[in-house]
């Protein structure tokens, strides 16, 4: 079991000083004689962004269903602004708890509109009904959906829905807001613009969230700490750069972006694409090359493995070419002490 | 789905075409066989036909048998759909037959006999009585006489609107006898044997019911009291009669001359109904036990009123 | 591969052809009658004595009911929704018990549990004495009614209130009662209404407990009345006032329904899938002991102590004796295990087995058809036939087709369709929304023809509503008993025979003893098969969650 502290048993420095908001303290959660979550720590400061990074199966939604309140806890507890909302025995109910919900699957209602649907949080709150339409429409040209007020769901595309659902997210002011891979049905300029949106409010309101997700680089992009989740736990916490750099095993270097695995003397050794340069003391042969636009990447059989290597240049070698390369740095996994070639 | 669970429903699938297209339609009326109409209850109509088919082999007698009202429905459904298929039809009050008569459906032919001419007509001969009886549940005092069974507690009547019997007691006791009824509690069930099952169970104290049912039910243990109250059980006969439009006639007078016969009435009387030929035996009666016969034409000519005046005391 | 439209037409016209047969043919033949024969008299009908009280009871009966049937129904099935609810897999069996106990008996049993000196009084003193009136015949005929809506219901929640809708709710700040009352309520509001109008038609059409339960108290329907013209409707007057009748309940009705299905028209799409067992909210245990408590205490007054007062007057030498060790005889079932009963009882089996699976091809088909204008009045139309009187829906048909089919089973089974069409329509309308258009698309573009599209696309999303309408469908005709009784002939007697004989003997241990054998010969093979294919039961239980 791995406590949230990244390997290198230094917290983030950016976040160092703030307070913790939200605490998930040996937190264990199963459906039947499944086991989802076990032990699970994890913090979120104020104002922090937390990634949820992890693959399907891994308890990503579980852990924010329980955070939520949807879900009954076996072992541990929950804490928010030091309160205890969730222990085994005595939880408190989703509507009481500080916090909001971007579902995956929208989670809109099929009978109101998208301005009743935004409106809804403000009329539990006893906002009366005029004032929390108003309210309601202020959010949704904040995001620029206002033209689509009148709308029912069956009337709205997959990222306007979305959308809607983040107005309604935004209607609770909650403290802690938990996104369950709200892109995962958008295509790749809606994701981005939900994203920049996001990044946007959180400028504004400086509220902090959980952000669940299996895609690596918004993880990367969007968190200020990303937790790594495998197999119910938090197999390490830290700064985006760190994961990147340097994962604490073999499945969070393949989570956390793409990895090439080398063979070293001791142990394996992770290269990621921008740590190798062509041109070198290294040989190898390109077995495929990839444009991607901005960039190309070749994949080289060597003698230590295969091999990714990215460039900011167009095209210069063909399949089957022998090429050279070097690395300008490397980390080796399982991680020791021991330097990587 | 299981392959097994798949393979039954084919089979259960293959079953019901066959049942379906094996099973249809009736032996149309050849010169052996007849159709026989009835709402007399089954345990009465199974051993007469039994003893029919043995006696005569050669001749079927196809059997539609339902209560008054469901053959009524059948009677008026075949005129409006080429005709009556009835070749014999024995109804269970001379009301309905008369009518059917009316509307020159039935009648016209008679066998000799010595049945009473009390319980025939020139269309139509009675083959088995009904007696209306009073009847009470264990410990409550029995009426002597008619006017006695108001004082008996909580009493149940039968529906003259569901049972022509029932109509038969209104047109003899006359709409002011039940008016004292409803005065003093009574309430009014659906048929005689209704009658009889609440006052068995004890949901009423006395009752108004048909002999047949009241002695069948206290020979089973039910703690029930039979009275044939003064002056006189009130007598419904069951008449039958020849189709009209029958195309077997011969068959069918021959099935009416052995039902009038003795032969007939013996197997009648112990099948549980009460022969109209007298010296016949028949279930339980009293001896000297009084029986009195309504007057059928009075009652059918005032039929209308008759109910309307009684819907009054018991409501709709 | 035939085009899509031209399966829509197919669809269409064997609708149409379905609903000439059954439904526009018998009604055209009564309304001939009706107006050939009784065209004068129609003012005298209405003026009759008894005619407009019976029609204020039939309107008062159905709409006790029905208020009283669907907020039970609804609530019953909310609550079973719970996954972890303790015996839930035996609730979701037992809320159906009342189906089970044919109409013949329905009114029986309840008096002999509840009336004075019923089961109740022998056992703990007291009796409901006013079970016979407008009360217990509403109470009786609600209770009936409530696995219905049920039923309905249930198929209503898998397909539009779904988990996360909820979840939304609760995260967006609302407490459960709001959520129901915000959210998941005004979801079901279709399929509350389609159950609403299906037990307010079924009420005004019912029979057997108003004759049973009503009548002593003076307490008449139109179909009671019905029945007495029919029984002294030995002349035309009589017999055509209650044709006349019979049509003026369907005027009634059609008054009734038609504005409904007017507003039903607008549906909510969803195309997802099903919600998942485990995803609905589980409740806290002070709200589980209550519901459990709650439901148990009901079933035991609607649907245990009038089984067990049927069981008893089933093994009871005779009426009134008490049920005691010593007077307890199998002389009731052997006379009735006769061979006669068993060609009968096989008869109805397999016509009921037929009738069934008829049936739910043609009620898929009027759901499917539903949104078009044309599907919308054929639910309607449908709707006719159930309310008409079996009686008198029997003289339609004797009348309309008598001259070939008489005596046969074919009638017979003419007579089920026609009557139980809208009972397999009403709940498969409130599933078939859930089907995705898209995947039907799919099929067809992966090569399947319609039916085989139909078969492995369609069918196994509507399974649910497909089992529950067939088993309704088996078990009403199963226990039909007035048009078989009407429309048989010798080499077609069903059961119904058998049970009017032993009633018309007044035989009530013999009528009892019939329908313990009917429920046993349906309840142990279901039972049976239940048991065999639990390790089969898909999706429901120990689904793993997604992460």
């Amino acid at each position: 079991m791995l406590l949230d502290s990244a390997p290198t048993g230094r917290e983030p420095d950016r976040h160092s000083r703030v307070s913790t908001l939200l605490e998930l303290r040996d937190l264990s959660l199963g459906y039947g004689s499944t086991q989802v979550l076990n032990s699970l720590n994890l913090t979120v400061g104020d104002g922090e962004i937390v990634a949820l990074l992890g693959p399907s199966g891994s308890g990503k939604s579980t852990l924010l269903n329980a955070v939520a309140g949807f879900l009954p806890i076996h072992s541990g507890e929950i804490l928010l602004a030091g309160r205890n909302i969730a222990t085994p025995r005595k939880a408190e109910p989703p509507e009481r708890r500080d916090i909001a919900f971007v579902f995956q699957d929208y989670g809109l209602w099929p009978h109101l509109t998208a301005l009743d649907t935004v409106a809804y949080p403000l009329r539990r709150r006893g906002v009366r009904r005029g004032r929390a339409r108003d309210q309601a429409r202020d959010i949704l040209d904040r995001l620029g959906i206002g033209a689509l007020a009148d709308r029912k769901p069956a009337q709205l595309s997959g990222g306007e829905q979305q959308r809607v659902g983040l107005a309604r997210a935004m209607a609770r002011e909650a403290a802690v807001y938990l996104f369950d891979e709200p892109t995962a049905h958008l295509d790749a300029p809606l994701r981005d613009l939900f994203l920049a949106e996001l990044a946007a409010r959180r400028r504004e309101s400086g509220a902090a969230a959980i952000y669940a997700t299996h895609d690596a680089a918004e993880a990367l992009g969007l968190a200020d700490r990303v937790a790594l989740l495998i197999g119910g736990r938090v197999i390490q916490n830290g700064s985006p750069q760190q994961l990147y750099s340097e994962p604490v095993s073999v499945e969070a270097a393949r989570l956390t972006g793409p990895a090439s695995l080398l063979n070293g003397t001791q142990s394996r050794i992770l290269v990621r694409p921008d740590w190798v340069r062509l041109g070198g003391d290294r040989t190898g042969v390109v077995v495929d090359v990839w444009f991607r636009g901005s960039y190309t990447d070749y994949v080289l059989r060597t003698s230590e493995g295969e091999l990714l290597v990215r460039t900011a240049a167009p095209p210069a070698h063909e399949r089957g070419e022998q090429v050279r390369w070097s690395l300008d740095r490397c980390w080796p996994l399982p991680n020791t002490e021991a330097a990587c070639d | 789905m299981g392959r097994g669970r798949r393979r039954i429903i084919w089979l259960a699938a293959l079953l019901q075409l066959w049942l379906l297209t094996a099973c249809g339609g009736s032996n149309p009326s050849s010169a052996q066989s007849i159709t026989l109409y009835t709402c007399v209850n089954d345990t009465t109509i199974q051993p007469v036909l039994a003893q029919y088919q043995g006696t005569h082999p050669g001749t079927k007698v196809e059997l539609f048998r339902a209560p008054t009202g469901q053959l009524n429905a059948r009677v008026a459904s075949d005129i409006r759909a080429g005709g009556l298929k009835a070749d014999v039809i024995w109804a269970c009050d001379p009301l309905t037959m008369q009518d059917y008569v009316t509307q020159g459906l039935v009648g016209g032919w008679t066998p000799e006999t010595e049945i009473p001419a009390t319980v025939r007509t020139p269309d139509y001969v009675g083959i088995a009585m009904l007696y209306l009886v009073a009847i009470t549940h264990q410990g409550v005092k029995a009426p002597t006489s008619w006017s006695d069974l108001a004082s008996a507690g909580k009493v149940a009547v039968p529906d003259p609107n569901l049972a022509a019997s029932a109509l038969g007691a209104l047109g003899f006791f006359g709409p002011k006898f039940y008016a004292d009824l409803k005065e003093h509690g009574a309430v009014q069930v659906g048929t005689p044997d209704d009658v009889t099952t609440g006052v068995a169970q004890g949901t009423y104290d006395a009752g108004i019911t048909i002999a047949n049912s009241a002695y069948a039910a206290q020979k089973k243990g039910s703690p029930i009291t039979i009275t044939w109250p003064k002056p006189g059980a009130v007598a419904i006969y069951g008449p039958v009669a020849i189709s009209k439009t029958t195309k077997n006639a011969q068959a069918a007078q021959d099935f009416i001359s052995y039902v009038t016969s003795r032969d007939g009435q013996t197997v009648i009387g112990s099948a549980g109904s009460y022969p109209t030929l007298p010296d016949v035996a028949g279930p339980e009666k009293p001896k000297g036990a009084p029986v009195v016969y309504p007057d059928w034409n009075a009652v059918t000519s005032h039929k209308a009123a008759l109910l309307e005046d009684y819907a009054k005391i018991f409501g709709g | 591969m035939r085009s899509g439209r031209a399966w829509v037409g197919a669809a269409f016209g064997l609708a149409l052809a379905s609903a000439a047969v059954l439904v526009l043919i018998p009604l055209a033949v009564l309304i001939r009658t009706s107006w050939v024969e009784g065209r004068g008299h129609l003012a005298d009908v209405v003026s009759s004595p008894g005619f407009g009280s019976a029609v204020v009871h039939s309107f008062e009966l159905s709409t006790a009911a029905t208020l009283l049937a669907v907020p039970v129904g609804v609530a019953i099935a909310l609550a079973l929704r719970d996954p972890g609810l303790p015996g839930r897999a035996f609730w979701r069996v037992a809320v159906l018990l009342p189906v089970l106990v044919p109409d013949f008996v329905l009114g029986y049993s309840w008096l002999m549990a509840y009336a004075r000196a019923g089961l109740t009084s022998e056992l703990f003193g007291f009796a409901w004495l006013q079970i016979q009136g407008p009360v217990g015949v509403s109470v009786i005929v609600a209770a009936n009614a409530v696995p219905l809506v049920y039923l309905i219901i249930t198929v209503g929640l898998a397909t539009r209130a779904e988990p996360t809708t909820e979840r939304a709710a609760r995260t967006s700040g609302a407490g459960p009662a709001t959520v129901l009352w915000t959210i998941t309520l005004p979801l079901l509001a279709p399929a509350i209404a389609t159950a609403a109008v299906l037990v307010f038609v079924l009420s005004m059409g019912t029979f057997a407990i108003p004759q049973v339960v009503g009548a002593p108290a003076g307490f008449a329907t139109i179909t009671t009345h019905i029945y007495a013209d029919l029984a002294l409707g030995s002349n035309p007057q009589g017999f055509v006032e209650a044709i006349t009748l019979a049509l003026l309940l369907i005027v009634i009705t059609l008054i009734v329904v038609a504005p409904t299905e007017k507003v039903l028209g607008g549906r909510l799409r969803i195309g997802r899938a099903a919600a998942r067992d485990t995803d609905w909210p589980s409740s806290g245990r002070i709200t589980r002991v209550i519901v459990t408590t709650a439901l148990g205490l009901y079933l035991m007054i609607t649907s245990g102590l009038p089984l067990l007062a049927l069981l008893s007057a089933s093994i009871t030498r005779a009426i009134g004796v008490p049920s005691t060790p010593d007077n307890w005889t199998t002389d009731n079932f052997l006379t009735v295990l006769t061979p006669r009963t068993g060609y009968a009882l096989g008869r109805s089996l397999l016509l009921a087995l037929a009738a069934a699976s008829i049936l739910i091809v043609l009620g898929s088909l009027a759901a499917a058809l539903g949104r078009t204008p044309g599907g919308r009045s054929l639910s309607v139309l449908i709707t006719l036939t159930l309310v008409l009187p079996g009686s008198t829906l029997a003289i339609g048909l004797l009348i309309g087709y008598g001259r070939w089919l008489a005596d046969t089973v074919v009638i017979i089974l003419i007579a089920y369709l026609a009557k139980l069409w809208a009972l397999a329509h009403r709940p498969m309308s409130a599933a078939v929304d859930r089907l995705p258009p898209a995947s039907l698309h799919a099929a067809r573009v992966s090569g399947a023809g319609m039916p085989t599209a139909l078969a492995t696309v369609v069918v196994p999303l509507l399974r649910p509503a497909l089992i529950a309408a067939w088993g309704l469908c088996f078990l009403t005709a199963l226990h039909e008993v007035t048009m078989s009784s009407l429309l048989y002939g010798p080499g077609s007697e069903t059961l119904a025979v058998v049970v009017l004989n032993s009633a018309d003997l007044g035989n009530v241990g013999a009528t009892a003893a019939l329908s313990v054998l009917v429920t046993a010969i349906v309840v142990l093979p279901g039972a049976a098969l239940w048991v065999l294919t639990r390790p089969h039961a898909p999706r429901l239980s120990t689904h793993r969650p997604r992460a």
